[in-house]
């Protein structure tokens, strides 16, 4: 649904489970809608609504939900989509995640005095009743730049609003380049830039927060104490179409009609959101315990008969990746240092390794193909980004082994040699996940085997989470490949993932030709849409050739929805939002 | 018996400062950190080690241990890293929702396990004795998350009597709506652990019962011409319920420590399940508090134990 625009911004999040990464990505909004119409619908059909009734939401999760509400100090996906009823965003995007003037405020850049004008709508209020003023789009940028805040917001894009690093080194009192021209308690906010960049219209960048804080709520909070505080977490205020009635901690949300939400009053009279473990969706399902409620992937075949419901999907702008370690990460100089004579540093052998995972047999068997594979790495709900003519490694075990004969890898015995004689074994760090994970990447492995390839897991086994990104951003020597997600922000920008200091650049490597490209992405000459387009295609085509990072899947995400509701949408770009939503007449 | 209990206190010191350092070791080793996982590519990873920092996971360990000890001593076992709220009052919260769960547990438990035990003792070798064998047999074999598991679904989905998850619903509202939203939520997993935690009561004291049965004291109580009623339930039930009374201790103080597996099953926000997630999520401050507080739980109620045992047997006394 529309609801959720801020996940956007919370940009890139490794994602564990798949269950996480599910609940997560849902609220990103993010759908591609030609591929989601093959299959399911992204909206339930449009009926007349009646006022009333209460609407029971499973938040799927196997800890208790932080409920941390306030969005400059939570990191986390699950509190996002708790708080989703009443936590809307200041801005609505299109189908294509720019920025339109649909939602609470109004958007206006200009890229020649360097400034996004923001104007809040007439009406705009708190659930309090108070209105939203420019005071209040302004204190995020407070509580993110000040070091007491604990918060993990502060970012080099918003460092580029003018004054914002004086005020957090302390030497300023106010953030110069946050301008409020008809005062605190008007309507206007200005933000005056060091430099624009391109994608600064989109949703998805990080330049500008897109939630407000309600400052004459929090204003007598320490900074240090409003993480802990009742102002965040047992009492939040909102400006949304629902408010909180009652948390119990960790457990559930009750949610009552915003009587001042600012498009009307909405037409269900109480949300009620309860925990529950993944493991017992499908038994939720069937057993109809629940109005709305996430489907896991892996319990799809147990549910797609249940009557009731609706089942409406998305495709996540994400991505499920293998990558190949060339480098590490020097910490000193913040770069990343690509080693030429490492193992991996072979375009032919990691063609081939791409080349040999039967990726659509494998999806087919095991998912019901609600995970499919993915060609290139800018997903496909980008729209005019997505390069279509890339045709991704395909299945072919005739080709793998061409290629690595060309390069010398010579076959003794079973497996094959490096072309320098020596004998080659190739560690795969690969995380645990669901349950038929393990037999994936054991097929894997001897598909792998079919070309002479001695692939072996890193530690012999799957990998639990923490330890497995210990390994992979310390750039650990029993890594030569690895199996990871990213989630991704909807603004196509590479630099953060793939650049020469990124340190989320997990395979480390660095060419001058994909450096030069990925500061041409974000380049002045870039605010021409068609020249980013056409320099995020050679960057596509780049990626493909070279298969430092080769995409494989990615899955639809799907929820449940009671027939007996309509106004429910994830459309990318809808403006139905929960205000909408109503039980059917 | 005073000096004994004091003694078994100051002993406890040294023990518990062992626990600490090794809790303390043993959670740093673990990979990762708490800040693992949120890799967010528009953080800066400067902003990163910067809260690192702050929260002081680059300093020496023994720093961070004294940093901890001293700390505790001022009462604060600190800031959760992940909830972001005092640890004490995250357990506190936690601690009460396990102690209710709990004791209605261990009550259910003795409700359905001495009467069984007396059963099975006093009529040895009959009909009644070989059905609460085989009850015996059969929940002491499964596993208890089966029996967790099986009857979730089948009371909590198929036949919807029972909620699913959590301590109290949502939509509860005044003291006794809340309270009896949350006794309705404990029920089915309460019972469902009393169940299969009844076979170490019912065997000792079958055993009990049907060793003293034969003994020579019942032998002259019964030629004396004393009552059989008394002599059962005087003589020979006493003195067969001195082993359950030998663990009591810590049947009381675990009353706090909670389950970590139906705890998790029912998505029962209590101690257990807490102990569970900060494991996963690196929650340092937290986990250590845990251990430690199980430490002298588990210390305290043997201690009890011991207490217990020489107030009901007068042959015991402690030295």
């Amino acid at each position: 649904m529309k609801i959720m625009k801020l996940l956007g911004s919370i940009g890139l999040v490794a994602s564990a489970a798949l269950a996480l990464s599910a609940c997560g990505n849902k609220s990103n909004n993010a759908s591609n809608q030609n591929a989601a119409k093959e299959k399911f619908p992204e909206a339930v059909p449009t009926k007349p609504k009646k006022n009333g009734g209460t609407l029971k939401v499973a938040i799927e999760t196997d800890t208790p939900f932080k409920g941390i509400f306030e969005d400059t100090l939570s990191n986390d996906a699950i509190d996002s989509t708790v708080a989703q009823y009443g936590d809307e965003s200041l801005f609505h995007s299109d189908k294509n995640y720019n920025i339109d003037n649909k939602g609470a405020c109004t958007f206006k850049l200009n890229y020649k005095a360097k400034t996004i004008t923001i104007k809040i709508k007439k009406g705009v209020k708190w659930s309090d009743g108070k209105n939203v003023v420019a005071k209040d789009i302004e204190y995020p940028y407070e509580i993110m730049a000040s070091p007491k805040s604990g918060s993990a917001r502060y970012t080099s894009s918003i460092a580029d609003i003018k004054g914002i690093a004086a005020f957090r080194a302390g030497k300023a009192k106010t953030i110069s380049g946050i301008e409020m021209p008809n005062g605190a308690n008007g309507n206007t906010v200005i933000l005056h830039f060091n430099q624009m960049h391109p994608g600064m219209n989109m949703i998805g960048s990080g330049y500008f927060w897109k939630s407000a804080a309600p400052y004459h709520y929090l204003k007598n909070v320490p900074m240090s104490k409003l993480e802990s505080s009742d102002q965040v977490r047992k009492s939040p205020l909102f400006f949304g179409p629902y408010k909180i009635s009652k948390i119990v901690s960790g457990q559930s949300v009750t949610w009552v009609p915003n009587k001042y939400y600012w498009k009307g009053k909405p037409h269900i009279s109480k949300i009620v959101e309860s925990v529950i473990s993944t493991d017992s969706a499908a038994q939720a399902i069937k057993s109809h315990k629940f109005d709305i409620i996430d489907v896991p992937n892996t319990q799809w075949s147990q549910v797609k008969n249940t009557k009731g419901y609706h089942f409406v999907a998305t495709i996540p702008l994400s991505y499920n990746y293998l990558a190949f370690k060339v480098g590490k990460y020097d910490k000193k100089t913040g770069k990343n240092v690509m080693n030429k004579n490492s193992k991996m540093n072979n375009k032919a052998l990691r063609q081939a390794i791409a080349y040999a995972m039967n990726i659509d047999q494998v999806e087919k068997k095991y998912t019901d193909g609600l995970t499919f594979r993915v060609d290139t790495l800018i997903p496909k709900s980008f729209g005019k980004y997505y390069d279509s003519s890339i045709k991704g490694y395909n299945y072919n075990l005739k080709k793998a082994n061409q290629l690595l004969n060309k390069a010398g890898y010579k076959k003794k015995g079973t497996y094959r040699v490096q072309p320098n004689g020596k004998p080659l074994t190739i560690h795969l760090a690969a995380m645990s996940g669901s349950s038929e994970q393990e037999a994936i990447i054991q097929n894997y492995i001897q598909q792998w085997k079919k070309i002479g390839l001695n692939v072996k897991l890193t530690t012999g086994r799957l990998i639990e989470f923490n330890s497995f990104y210990d390994k992979i951003e310390n750039d650990s020597p029993d890594v030569d490949m690895f199996l990871g997600s990213w989630s991704l922000a909807a603004e196509p920008s590479q630099a953060d993932l793939y650049g020469e200091t990124a340190p989320f650049n997990y395979s480390r490597f660095v060419t001058k030709r994909n450096t030069q490209l990925i500061n041409e992405i974000d380049s002045s000459k870039a605010m021409n849409d068609n020249y980013r387009r056409k320099v995020l295609y050679e960057w596509q085509k780049y990626m493909f050739n070279e298969a430092y990072v080769v995409p494989t899947t990615n899955s639809y995400s799907i929820t449940a929805v009671n027939s007996k509701l309509t106004g429910y949408s994830e459309k990318n770009g809808t403006t139905l939002g929960w205000n909408d939503v109503a039980f059917v007449k | 018996m005073w000096k004994t209990v004091l003694r078994r206190l100051l002993i406890m010191i040294p023990q518990l400062i062992v626990l600490s350092i090794i809790v303390f070791a043993l959670a740093k080793m673990m990979p990762g950190d708490p800040f693992t996982g949120l890799v967010n590519p528009n953080t800066d990873p400067k902003e990163i080690i910067r809260l690192k920092r702050e929260a002081g996971l680059y300093d020496p360990l023994w720093v961070q241990y004294g940093r901890w000890v001293n700390n505790l001593f001022h009462g604060n076992l600190g800031t959760s890293y992940i909830q972001k709220v005092p640890v004490a009052s995250l357990i506190a919260d936690r601690a009460v929702n396990t102690f209710w769960l709990s004791l209605l547990t261990v009550i259910l438990t003795y409700l359905i396990a001495v009467p069984m035990g007396i059963a099975a003792g006093r009529y040895e070798g009959k009909w009644k004795d070989i059905v609460i064998s085989a009850f015996n047999y059969i929940t002491f074999a499964i596993p208890g998350f089966v029996i967790y598991i099986l009857g979730l679904w089948l009371f909590g989905y198929v036949l919807g009597w029972f909620p699913i998850s959590g301590s109290v619903s949502g939509s509860a509202s005044g003291f006794w709506g809340v309270l009896g939203s949350r006794i309705y939520h404990m029920i089915l997993p309460a019972v469902l652990v009393a169940i299969i935690s009844t076979t170490g009561i019912v065997q000792y004291l079958k055993i009990g019962i049907s060793d003293n049965k034969v003994e020579d004291y019942v032998k002259t109580a019964r030629s004396k011409g004393v009552p059989e009623k008394v002599v059962f339930n005087k003589h020979i039930l006493r003195n067969s319920l001195l082993p359950i009374a030998a663990f009591f201790g810590n049947t009381i103080t675990g009353l706090l420590s909670g389950s970590v597996i139906i705890e998790t099953i029912f998505s029962y926000p209590g101690m257990g399940q807490l102990f569970m997630n900060s494991v996963q999520q690196r929650d340092y401050t937290t986990l250590t508090a845990l251990i430690l507080i199980y430490g002298i739980l588990t210390l305290i109620g043997n201690l009890l134990s011991d207490i217990i045992m020489s107030i009901v047997d007068p042959r015991i006394r402690i030295q």
